[in-house]
């Protein structure tokens, strides 16, 4: 095991080496051939594979996890981990049903629903950032305290109430619209939205001086401070933007759906960051990228069409995923040894 | 860490002492407050049947916190998500697979899941160490094998756990195995944490580099963590089969967020190398009293969205004044001794 191979791209970034571009490129080459030979994998044996309906509601799908997985790569990215995304997914999924059953205006309803998301998240990200950066378990609390709430808020007023973690409304046509693969302009407006998302989200992180301090961040607190980069500012700006991703995916879901489910996010919670670790950006935080993450989301998809495709349960499709996750990051995200950080 | 030295000095006075317990602080006033609670809402509790559905209700949660402590010890960032499972696997083992070996006894049984436990734990434990990618990575992946797998395994709850440890979830008294299993447990603990193994254990967490310079082989002594944790699974499983008297391919997995809760509600420090066994066995005391103490409310159909929401804003309440009372609120003062990856 060479110095370089511990993948350390302050150190790699001054010299730009053969070795340590390959290094700096590996898991972007890998993620990519990982792609490719299932896509390969997945025509070759199933058929309709490559139907057009299979494409475009496989692409749907990935717009789903797509979009809830920015929030969970930007607090990779400084070294944090959001366990709240399917709380406040489903949170919301809710909600703003409870809120249109009510009477409140879609549009209204929806700009709530993603403030809130977004308050939440920022809170999340202020006390992990306090609390010496424990934001696994700060996440796992406040997202059971808010949907646990937001449950008993929903439920408690008469009628329109939830049982059984479900609740029935009247969707506007143009949200369940806006999520439907059989829609009028021949793709999703959720994939449409998606992909503007991620052209945002990667200018973001490459050409803006937030998305700079991120990585800053995330690679070297210490030296990030120095150049004036708020730690908290940016635990609770990122955390925050987990939250309005998360919502915002929690909206799309009652689009498909069609009614609010309190558990629709569960899927999420190990997706979102399975995405981001097969991408590979390390939860350790400073590496990576969005685009990374986005190869992950698409891995996943495919990988999860072509499991259906041999009819295996939901719950064997777990268990490969699981397998899968310890290689894929022992390839390009293990930690240094102690003996290199002396 | 100010916790490391155990050696008594010339401060060894009572502030000294009561400084030194003050993890204990927010575990023991939260189980003061659900005691006098119970006593008015809920006074059954105090009755000999009350007292022992609330012990066999109680332990498998109990050990399941003990196990995962010693992994939070073991730091940073020493987060056992997999326990859940672990103890589902477990469950369906002893009460599907050891039939089929013509083993019933309590030897038997004890003996399977115990060597069951350390087995699962010191895979995880070899990965984490030698491929040296985070524990939280592993425990996840772990998860979700584990999950999948039970549900492939035994797609509906069933079958019938042997006829002595059945009756454990039925019984009146306190004076039986419910209660000594438990105790012996936590002497063995005990014990364990006087070791010269357990002071290495607790080094390594709470800073793996000097642990490293002072010739701590930090491969074994991570894997021997694991083994203990291993042990206490084991334990937690058995307990966990005497409560359900059946197997459960699903009810088992909430295990991991209760015991995560109940072990930040300890006072363990996920930064690693601060955690007891004592805060860990009144976390999870506490979060059962949680549940006991909201099911005697007519919170009716509600009643499973107000626990989860208590026990999410206990948690964060409990991270809160953790935060508080150990002074290590500041802004990534210990990073550099705790949060780094390993």
């Amino acid at each position: 095991m060479s110095m370089a191979g511990s993948a350390d791209p302050r150190v790699s970034a001054r010299r730009p080496t053969l070795w340590a571009s390959i290094v700096e490129h590996w898991s972007t080459g890998m993620a990519c051939a990982v792609l490719v030979a299932l896509i390969a994998f997945g025509a070759a044996t199933i058929d309709g594979f490559w139907s057009l309906l299979n494409l475009r509601s496989n692409l749907v799908f990935a717009s789903f996890l797509g979009i809830a997985t920015i929030g969970q790569t930007l607090c990779a990215l400084i070294g944090g981990l959001d366990l709240s995304i399917p709380f406040v997914l489903g949170a919301a999924n809710v909600g703003l049903v409870k809120l249109m059953n009510e009477g409140v205006p879609s549009g209204l309803g929806i700009v709530i629903v993603l403030v809130l998301g977004g308050l939440i998240g920022a809170f999340n990200g202020a006390l992990s950032q306090r609390l010496r950066e424990q934001s696994l378990v700060v996440t796992l609390g406040v997202g059971n305290a808010v949907l646990g709430l937001v449950q008993i808020l929903v439920s408690s007023s008469g009628v329109s109430g939830i049982s059984g973690g479900t609740i029935e409304g009247k969707i506007p046509k143009w949200i369940e619209g806006f999520s439907s693969f059989n829609h009028a302009i021949g793709i999703a407006p959720a994939v449409i939205l998606w992909v503007a998302l991620i052209v945002l989200t990667i200018l973001l992180l490459r050409r803006t001086w937030l998305g700079r301090s991120l990585y800053a961040l995330g690679g070297n607190p210490t030296a990030a401070e120095r150049v004036k980069v708020s730690s908290r500012w940016t635990w609770t700006l990122v955390f925050g933007a987990s939250g309005v991703t998360a919502a915002l995916t929690g909206i799309l879901l009652l689009g498909y759906t069609g009614s609010g489910y309190a558990g629709v996010g569960d899927p999420y919670l190990f997706t979102t960051i399975a995405a981001v670790l097969i991408g590979g950006t390390s939860l350790v935080g400073g590496r990576g990228g969005y685009g990374l993450s986005v190869l992950g989301v698409l891995i996943l998809t495919v990988l999860q069409t072509i499991l259906s495709g041999y009819s295996l349960s939901q719950a064997a499709q777990e268990a490969i995923l699981g397998a899968l996750i310890i290689p894929t990051v022992a390839l390009y995200a293990r930690s240094p040894h102690p003996r290199m950080l002396i | 860490m100010p916790e490391i030295s155990t050696a008594p000095g010339p401060e060894h006075s009572a502030a000294r002492f009561l400084i030194r317990q003050r993890s204990l602080a927010t575990p023991a006033v939260l189980f003061a407050i659900l005691l006098v609670i119970s006593a008015f809402h809920g006074p059954h509790l105090f009755t000999s049947d009350g007292l022992a559905g609330a012990v066999i209700g109680a332990a498998p949660l109990v050990l399941a916190t003990l196990a995962i402590t010693i992994i939070a010890v073991a730091g940073p960032a020493g987060v056992d998500l997999s326990v859940g499972p672990a103890m589902t696997f477990i469950n369906i083992g002893i009460v599907l697979g050891l039939p089929v070996l013509g083993l019933s006894s309590p030897l038997a049984v004890f003996a399977f899941a115990i060597l069951l436990g350390v087995l699962l734990q010191a895979a995880m434990g070899t990965l984490i160490a030698v491929l040296r990618v985070s524990t939280v990575v592993v425990t996840l992946a772990v998860y979700l094998v584990l999950d999948g797998l039970n549900t492939v395994i035994l797609p509906q709850p069933g079958g019938t756990a042997p006829d002595w440890l059945a009756n454990w979830g039925s019984s009146s008294s306190i004076l039986s195995p419910i209660l000594y299993v438990p105790l012996a447990a936590f002497v063995l603990w005990t014990l364990i944490a006087c070791t010269t193994f357990f002071r290495n254990v607790r080094l390594m967490g709470a800073n793996d580099r000097t642990a490293f310079v002072s010739g701590v082989k930090l491969i074994p002594i991570r894997i021997g963590a694991h083994v203990i944790c291993g042990v206490f699974v084991g334990i937690a499983s058995v307990m966990y089969t005497g409560l359900i008297g059946s197997a459960d391919p699903t009810a088992g997995a909430p295990y991991t967020l209760s015991a995560v809760t109940a072990l930040v509600i300890g006072g363990a420090s996920l930064a690693g190398g601060r955690a007891r066994g004592l805060g860990s066995v009144l976390g999870a005391i506490d979060i059962w009293l949680i549940s006991y103490v909201l099911s005697t409310f007519n919170f009716g159909l509600n009643a499973s969205y107000w626990v989860q929401f208590a026990t999410g804003a206990v948690l964060v309440v409990a991270l809160v004044t953790g935060g508080v009372l150990s002074g290590l609120s500041g802004t990534g003062r210990w990073r550099g001794a705790g949060v780094t990856p390993s």
